[in-house]
């Protein structure tokens, strides 16, 4: 008996709420990971087919990144299956993170839960560098804005 | 022996699932919320830039001798765009915030209560955004039909 509060005290468990917490948890993820798929998968599909022509358009569609045309077309393409493949790679750890952590609750498997808190961890780190690029991309818009006002006045 | 015909129910349930936080777990769990904590205090940094750029830092282009009033309103668009954004912005990230720092808690001190808290509000954040999601895509399936049938009577 002691040995086994001695154990509860040096150990966390997984108990019944927690467990129904992340089942429901998992439920949602799951839906936004496979939504998430379809999306890229038909993004993807539209940038191969139309490639060409949307970036004739992008001048129009987005001034702001009217700059990018100038780049070159091999560029842009490189960096968009970069962008394409990390996004990606983000919702189908999300997916294996649902699938997984599911698994573990219901077969009670330690091992199927751990890698489903590791893709947890890898789904975090993709978006924790992603936001991260978007902060120095907002401040960059920041800075030039307030050049561009500077000139104007 | 007496003792171990009892019922445990506390116990029981506080190992329901026969799953424990171990070691590696817990340093991933840990590592998970950490870059949690880090995406949302960037996501709350930009959304202040966000607000800076749509307050101060209004574009300059000219509008012609009456453009005075369609600057205007151009202005109050993007200042009420960017204000229902960033509020939208900070009622999702503010659960993924509280993931963040309930189950940093909960795994330093090894409180199920607290790490339980925190997957709650993972939970209330991946809802949310699925409800979002929803919205959207109901909108996107509205936008498609109605541009479709715009098209069929536009024909005939």
């Amino acid at each position: 008996m002691e040995n086994l509060q001695e154990q509860s005290l040096l150990q966390m468990n997984l108990d019944y709420d927690g467990g129904h917490i992340l089942h429901e948890t998992v439920r949602w993820s799951r839906f936004l990971s496979i939504v998430g798929i379809v999306s890229i998968s038909l993004m993807v599909l539209v940038f191969a087919l139309a490639g060409t022509t949307l970036l004739g358009l992008l001048p129009k569609l987005a001034p702001s990144l009217a700059s990018l045309a100038d780049l070159g077309t091999a560029l842009i393409i490189l960096v968009l299956l970069v962008v394409f493949a990390s996004l990606g790679f983000m919702v189908f750890m999300l997916f294996r993170f649902s699938v997984l952590i599911r698994k573990g609750i219901d077969q009670q498997d330690q091992v199927a839960f751990t890698e489903g808190i590791k893709c947890l961890k890898i789904y975090f780190l993709i978006g924790g560098i992603f936001a991260i690029l978007g902060l120095l991309g907002n401040f960059v818009s920041l800075i030039s804005i307030f050049l561009i006002n500077r000139i104007h006045f | 022996m007496e003792e171990q015909q009892l019922p445990q129910a506390p116990q029981d349930l506080e190992n329901f699932f026969n799953i424990a936080f171990d070691g590696v777990t817990r340093a991933h769990l840990r590592k998970a919320a950490v870059w949690a904590k880090i995406s949302t205090l960037c996501a709350f940094v930009g959304y202040g830039v966000v607000l800076i750029v749509a307050f101060i830092g209004q574009p300059v282009y000219s509008l012609g001798s009456n453009g005075e009033g369609l600057r205007r309103t151009v202005t109050a668009t993007s200042i009420f765009g960017a204000l229902l954004s960033v509020g939208a912005g900070i009622f999702i990230n503010y659960f993924l915030y509280r993931f963040a720092v309930s189950s940093i808690r909960g795994i330093d001190s090894m409180d199920s209560v607290k790490a339980n808290e925190g997957f709650s509000s993972l939970r209330r954040y991946f809802k949310i955004l699925g409800i979002c999601l929803i919205i959207v895509l109901c909108l996107l399936v509205l936008v498609i039909v109605f541009a479709g049938l715009g098209a069929a009577t536009s024909r005939f």
